[in-house]
């Protein structure tokens, strides 16, 4: 099976049909707020508090992001809408787990989403062995979820250009079996398998990949 | 570093671990082990993983955000106003 370049930075796994500077100054890392915004953090407190506007406020800030993450791993419309509202459903309801001790707000809500959609492509798998034909899907959509820049993409689009800058760095092969982890829920086995790679191999190119980004990463934030 | 006399996994080699640990990528037998390391190293070793969980972060911020409509935050909306109720 050929190595595919799949890129982290659309929701279709294809190359944007945007160029960005590769030389842009640096902004912030973080999603820039209006003046007298809540925080993230202030947010999960008033969901704890059982507040709905909270939650209202915060599904407005991150419901593209966490669309576009279940998309990524599910690649169908409807069924990302069904799991988005899953997802802030959950959200309600186990943000008395949160802490933020243990990392922002954010990665939370990222890490339960990635775990409902990847469960959710799991019982979708066991049912028909879908995993070629989505991948097909993926390559023959290309303009299935292209639309108009949102308010929460402009917000967000300096992160993701910084982001992407570090990913961007990583050799093909790497990007590749990253994202078969993250996206795809894969185990090294299963990615040796899919891209007949030998596991080591597999083991090396996640090793070195995460290692980059996880320094890019940091890179980042101690220059900001 | 004090967890380290006692433990077969070196500290370098621990975080490799958790970069694949954090995105569900470690073998059955890669976690047992690391598991175990991670008791050794203690909080340390917790406070690298809560690092390696903000890639999860940095990957869902490298995709371009994807639409959703209005009536699916209405629905949620009322599910939460009815939960409260409840």
């Amino acid at each position: 099976m050929p190595i595919m370049a799949l890129d982290f930075s659309s929701t279709t796994g294809l190359p944007e049909e945007t160029a960005e500077a590769s030389n842009t100054r640096l902004p912030a890392a973080a999603p820039i707020l209006e003046p007298g915004a809540p925080t993230d953090l202030e947010l999960m407190h008033g969901i704890q508090a059982e507040d709905p506007e909270a939650l209202s406020q915060l599904y407005d800030r991150y419901n593209g992001i966490i669309k576009a993450l279940i998309l990524r791993v599910i690649h169908n419309e409807a069924e990302a809408d069904d799991l988005l509202q899953e997802i802030f459903m959950e959200i309600w309801n186990q943000a008395k787990n949160f802490s933020a001790q243990k990392g922002k707000p954010l990665g939370w809500m990222v890490t339960l989403a990635r775990r409902r959609a990847i469960d959710g492509l799991r019982k979708k798998q066991a049912y028909a062995r879908a995993g070629e034909r989505l991948q097909t899907e993926t390559e023959q959509q290309p303009d299935a979820w292209v639309h108009n820049a949102t308010e929460e993409e402009i917000t967000f689009g300096d992160t993701r250009l910084l982001v992407r800058q570090v990913i961007d760095t990583l050799p093909v092969a790497q990007q590749e079996a990253i994202n078969l982890a993250f996206f795809r829920g894969m185990s090294q086995r299963e990615i040796a398998a899919k891209t007949n790679t030998p596991l080591g191999t597999v083991k090396t190119r996640l090793e070195l990949g995460l290692k980059k980004i996880y320094d890019g990463l940091k890179e980042l934030r101690d220059e900001l | 570093m004090t967890g380290l006399k006692n433990c077969a996994m070196s500290f370098d080699e621990f975080q490799n671990q958790a970069r694949l640990y954090v995105i569900g990528a470690l073998e059955p037998e890669e976690l047992e082990e690391f598991e175990l390391a991670r008791k050794d190293l203690g909080q340390e070793a917790e406070d690298f993983i809560t690092k390696c969980y903000s890639m999860h972060e940095a990957f869902a911020l490298s995709l371009r955000p994807a639409k959703s409509s209005d009536v699916l935050k209405d629905r949620l909306m009322a599910m939460v106003r009815n939960r409260q109720k409840s």
